[in-house]
């Protein structure tokens, strides 16, 4: 091959990279993972370390989807009541990210609740808050807010919303643990979780049944977990103000014990579609007294509304 | 000469436009919401993944999950078609060995059987965890897999 072929194959091969980067650059236009995170975030935003990512990531990343709790409660034929709610206004007040994040919590909560309640007419309004504060916290992007007003005020295909509503969140989730914001996936599923109890504490108040008190003492578990996850931000004046009130949620869960006993059912069964259905053959059983869920449902009315209002 | 020189120059190329795409090989989200909405259970979670044979550590996906007492789940898992007896999805913990005695699996060790879901009755809330893996011995360029978590009821 002469010194001109090798120019001319060397010329091909340029322009084929060249022309691959023309589509591989406009790819990631589309692509909602390749949205670059400024350098130097807000002091308020300290990245965390890498120990604390990790052990951070595994709790954001194993917690229970923000419509759990409202699923459990309809299944318990609970009536839909608005005052359960956050006021979606809240927000106005929200000057940090770190309170943004936690606020994304609370009203995804309170989303998951309203869409398996299927109250599409409010809907619309806790979407505004949602996409201001997913927007706020450059997330919004997994947040496709059009799709979410088309099928709340068409009335149809609640299974989707509900899929939309769960998959923004956890892509929201991912895609801040991905680029070393874990701290404000914690704070996420701090609030989304404070809301679920805030929620079963409420409805317990006007519907007690044993199902809902075991529950709300069983989160004892969750609490635990998520306790230990912020402590790690100790440091942060932010998730001190929250830990400074998670104490008073922690002094009477340390006063519930849990003990475990063998269940003597059949391992496995089958649904009427012949679904395989195993149970565990161990459960827990929660050792709380009328005072103590009182005192939870006291703590958690006043820890929810100090916090949401900081 | 020219021929040999012309197809490296055109395989380089084409290498350089298709390696970003190679790494993300998840599922599609058309699969995930096909899969998520398919039952009459509550979508909670999904687990998405990639699953490569010739990689040891990409023959298998774990995820920790939270679960709640007296509650009734569903696992579904989704496979591209012709791979549904080659992917296994188990829910396990310490105490219950995934590859021993987990608490429930779409492969039934005991009978070989696959299913395509199976349903949990959770009695105590706490952390467990999921895995998604090629079945022994399955030898695949590759593929995707995706497990579904759903609510199905309450049980006490």
């Amino acid at each position: 091959m002469n010194k001109g072929e090798v120019k001319k194959y060397f010329f091909v091969l340029l322009m084929i990279i060249f022309v691959s980067q023309i589509f591989v650059v406009s790819g990631c236009k589309k692509d909602k993972d390749k949205i670059e995170i400024p350098k130097n975030l807000p002091i308020h935003e300290e990245r965390p370390s890498p120990q604390n990512q990790e052990v951070v990531d595994q709790i954001v990343s194993s917690f229970p989807s923000p419509v759990e709790v409202a699923a459990i409660i309809k299944d318990m034929e609970v009536p839909f009541s608005k005052k359960y709610l956050a006021d979606p206004g809240i927000i106005d007040n929200y000057d940090i990210n770190f309170k943004k994040a936690f606020g994304l919590g609370i009203l995804s909560a309170d989303l998951g609740y309203l869409n398996v309640y299927e109250r599409t007419t409010l809907i619309v309004e806790y979407l505004s808050s949602i996409k201001r504060l997913a927007d706020d916290l450059r997330v919004g992007q997994f947040f496709d807010f059009q799709a979410f007003k088309r099928l709340a005020t068409s009335n149809e295909n609640l299974d989707s919303l509900v899929f939309l509503s769960v998959n923004s969140f956890s892509n929201m989730n991912q895609y801040l643990q991905e680029n070393a914001r874990g701290n404000l996936s914690l704070l996420m599923v701090t609030g989304v979780w404070l809301e679920g109890l805030y929620l079963m504490t409420q409805v317990y108040k006007e519907h007690p049944n044993d199902r809902l008190r075991e529950l709300i003492g069983d989160q004892k578990a969750i609490f635990t977990i998520l306790y230990q996850g912020l402590k790690l931000y100790k440091d942060d004046d932010y998730f001190k103000k929250i830990l400074d009130e998670f104490k008073k949620i922690d002094k009477i869960y340390s006063q519930i014990t849990i003990t475990y006993e063998k269940v003597k059912t059949p391992q496995q069964t089958k649904t009427q579609s012949g679904i395989p259905v195993y149970e565990q053959q161990e459960r827990s059983v929660i050792n709380i007294t009328d005072q103590q869920i009182n005192d939870i449902i006291t703590i958690t009315e006043q820890v929810r509304n100090k916090l949401i209002n900081l | 000469m020219k021929r040999i020189a012309f197809i490296t120059t055109l395989l380089a190329g084409l290498l350089f436009i298709i390696a970003p795409y190679k790494a993300h090989a998840q599922c599609k989200q058309q699969m995930v919401y096909a899969c998520a909405t398919k039952g009459k259970s509550i979508y909670l979670r999904d687990f998405n993944t990639k699953l490569r044979s010739s990689k040891q550590h990409e023959r298998s996906a774990r995820w920790t999950v939270v679960l709640n007492k007296d509650a009734h789940y569903r696992f579904n898992l989704c496979t591209p078609e012709g791979y549904e007896d080659k992917v296994i999805m188990t829910l396990y913990d310490s105490q219950h060995p995934e590859k021993t005695n987990p608490y429930g699996s779409t492969y039934d060790l005991k009978t070989g059987q696959h299913s395509d879901s199976f349903d949990f009755i959770c009695r105590k809330s706490g952390m467990y965890y999921i895995s998604i893996r090629l079945k022994e011995g399955v030898k695949i360029k590759k593929t995707c897999a995706v497990g579904i978590l759903s609510f199905v009821g309450s049980t006490h």
